[in-house]
């Protein structure tokens, strides 16, 4: 990757890269429609490759949140197209570095030490990036430790980047400004409780207690009395990300294993907690040499209110989809169907959502799924695209639940895939009242 | 009534005098009233101080040479690049002036200027100087930043610049625990010292240099 020499400054600067980025885009698709011309049979992959590149290179000279965003969209694999997914992946593990006197700064601002007087030893350069903070290493009375550090000034700037991201979300997933609307505030709420390190710690400690007993699962311990609101402490993990421990060609077995402790861990959360950690990507987890899978960071929790959880894990878990009627009247509920929707569009939501829960449900159908199946993959993106291109889904549908709920699902169906993982799905199960 | 403490050192001085200024706005109306008030002789003021500007200037010198003692007492900062050592001794700087905060508005506020500079910091100019001379040929000689004739002299010039708008920024800045001042430094220095490190610009220099010197452009152009 090209050294980033600087971070784009003001808001106007930052504005700027993200204009240049726009003619870009707007080029690509003038070169690909320029080769059309010459060779009808020229599909979108290429276009798509040359897209996301310039929007990561874009992306990856602003810090935080516009970072985020670049995450986010990663993760969504069943919107976008698989060539903006390969150059976002890259968007998850590299970030430029903050500087060593700014890291000393930080210290001395909140603990009055620098970190070389509160460990016996600190290493200045760090380990690897977060995207709203960077991670160093640190120890402790002889326990190996990890210090995360937030960048200065990432919370300040979430509204400003979001503002500016919206114009590409627009044209890259071919959203409304109004279907937008509806997600911006939730996914800027969600974003400045991520800045929020205070809240952070406070709810790694409750939830690592919380899931403590699911087997294979493993969580950091964490250092309350040396953390603030810009860096939280917790012990040192061994263990590799995802894609690095497909790399050493685990057997089956562990593979299983650390799947289902992942799938554990989201269903616990889901219907014992109604809160669910909503950022499930491979940076978010490792994978210790003894096959287990370590969870290191609680920045984003979404809550699932009875309203929400009620009427969308019924239809999974009953056989209510049979009921057309009712199915009908819960998709009501959820906002997918609105009030003013003809009887035709009622009908054409009625199939295509339907399908939807269908394929997402699939892996409940059974007491057992196998994740590494790429046919089934294969139609959730096929679906996927093909809701990205009917004109009926440029407004907005759904509650503003579904933006984390779906990208939570997602997300952990992505990496069981990468696991390639077999695993038992009725360990957790969604209590619903039924009396209803 | 109780006789006041003699004031015997330099410091004490320097305290009693921005308590002065800041409780009553102004300079006191003479090192005599000042003086009497701190139960001083006049003269003993003046083994200490020439002037009020005199003390001034020396709050602000003493700020700036206690930064650059605390950030070079610092155990990395033999590993810090000439980059990041500005940043530490900016770092620092700005930390001690927030416990000096309402002086230094005042101070800035009743100074003369000084070539664009406020004349109460000519001071704190020369020993900013020669850090950043200090820091500059140690990034040269690491090969961290260019050395380019004529130019080379100036970086110092780039620097000050930097510690002058850092300072205004602080002055004006709202935000708690002064936290935009911060990401101001981060950013600010990050971009002065891009422009001092080699670059393709230099690159594209020599390389002219080097066809002007064999055989001339001209020649090499025709094939």
């Amino acid at each position: 990757m090209k050294e980033q020499d600087s971070i784009p400054t003001s808001k106007t600067q930052r504005s700027a890269k993200f204009v240049k980025t726009g003619f870009q885009v707007g080029g690509n698709y003038i070169k690909h429609y320029s080769k059309k011309l010459f060779n009808p049979t020229l599909n979108k992959d290429e276009l798509n490759l040359d897209n996301a590149t310039d929007i990561y290179n874009s992306l990856s000279e602003l810090k935080g949140s516009a970072l985020k965003v670049a995450q986010m969209l990663s993760m969504d694999k069943n919107i976008l197209p698989k060539a903006y997914v390969d150059q976002f992946s890259l968007s998850l593990y590299n970030a430029p570095p903050l500087s060593g006197p700014l890291i000393v700064r930080t210290f001395t601002r909140y603990f009055g030490k620098t970190p070389f007087q509160i460990f016996d030893e600190f290493n200045i350069s760090s380990t690897n990036a977060a995207s709203i903070g960077q991670v160093h290493q640190a120890s402790l009375e002889g326990k190996k430790l990890a210090v995360k550090i937030q960048y200065p000034g990432v919370g300040d700037s979430i509204s400003s980047d979001l503002k500016m991201v919206k114009p590409f979300a627009f044209r890259l997933l071919g959203m409304s400004q109004k279907e937008l609307e509806v997600y911006m505030s939730e996914v800027e709420e969600r974003l400045l409780e991520e800045t929020d390190y205070d809240l952070e710690i406070k709810r790694s400690i409750e939830f690592s207690e919380a899931c403590k007993n699911i087997p294979n699962l493993i969580f950091p311990t964490y250092f309350p009395d040396l953390s603030s609101k810009r860096i939280i402490t917790m012990g040192w993990l061994e263990g590799l990300h995802m894609k690095e421990f497909m790399k050493t060609n685990p057997s089956q077995e562990i593979c299983n294993q650390v799947g289902q402790a992942l799938w554990d861990f989201y269903n616990f959360q889901q219907h014992e907690l109604r809160a669910v950690h909503a950022d499930p990507h491979p940076g978010n987890f490792l994978i210790t040499p003894d096959g287990k899978l370590g969870v290191i960071d609680f920045g984003c929790i979404k809550e699932m209110p009875a309203d929400f959880y009620e009427p969308f894990f019924s239809m999974t878990s009953t056989n209510m989809l049979q009921d057309k009627i009712k199915t009908i009247s819960t998709f009501r509920e959820l906002e997918m169907i609105r009030k003013d929707d003809s009887p035709a569009q009622i009908e054409f939501f009625y199939q295509v959502y339907k399908e939807m829960i269908e394929l997402f449900a699939l892996p409940y159908m059974s007491q057992t799924f196998d994740f590494s199946k790429k046919e089934y993959f294969d139609n959730l993106y096929n679906y996927g695209e093909r809701i990205a291109r009917m004109p009926e889904f440029k407004q907005a549908r759904g509650v503003k639940h579904f933006i984390y709920v779906n990208r939570t699902n997602f997300g952990l169906y992505n990496m069981l895939h990468e696991l390639g993982a077999m695993v038992r799905t009725d360990t957790w199960k969604p209590h619903i009242n039924t009396s209803k | 009534m109780a006789k006041k403490k003699t004031l015997i050192s330099s410091e004490e001085l320097q305290n009693a005098y921005v308590d002065y200024v800041l409780t009553h706005g102004s300079k006191p109306k003479s090192v005599y009233v000042f003086a009497k008030e701190n139960n001083l002789a006049e003269e003993e003021f003046y083994n200490y101080f020439g002037s009020f500007e005199g003390i001034e200037q020396s709050i602000w010198t003493d700020l700036c040479q206690k930064a650059l003692s605390e950030v070079e007492n610092q155990e990395v900062w033999s590993k810090y690049s000439s980059r990041e050592k500005a940043l530490a001794f900016f770092y620092a700087l700005i930390e001690l002036l927030k416990s000096k905060r309402s002086f230094v508005l005042y101070s800035l506020k009743h100074s003369g200027m000084m070539l664009g500079t406020p004349a109460i910091i000519t001071g704190v100019k020369n020993i900013f100087e020669a850090f950043a001379t200090g820091i500059i040929n140690q990034g040269i000689e690491s090969g961290e930043l260019a050395d380019r004739r004529f130019f080379t002299a100036k970086y110092k010039d780039a620097l000050w610049i930097q510690f002058g708008f850092i300072l205004n920024f602080w002055t004006k800045d709202n935000s708690a625990g002064f936290e935009k001042t911060d990401e101001a430094i981060e950013r600010g220095i990050n971009v002065t010292f891009d422009l001092l490190e080699k670059s393709p610009l230099d690159g594209l220099l020599d390389y002219g240099k080097f066809m002007m010197n064999n055989g001339g452009i001209k020649q090499n152009m025709k094939f």
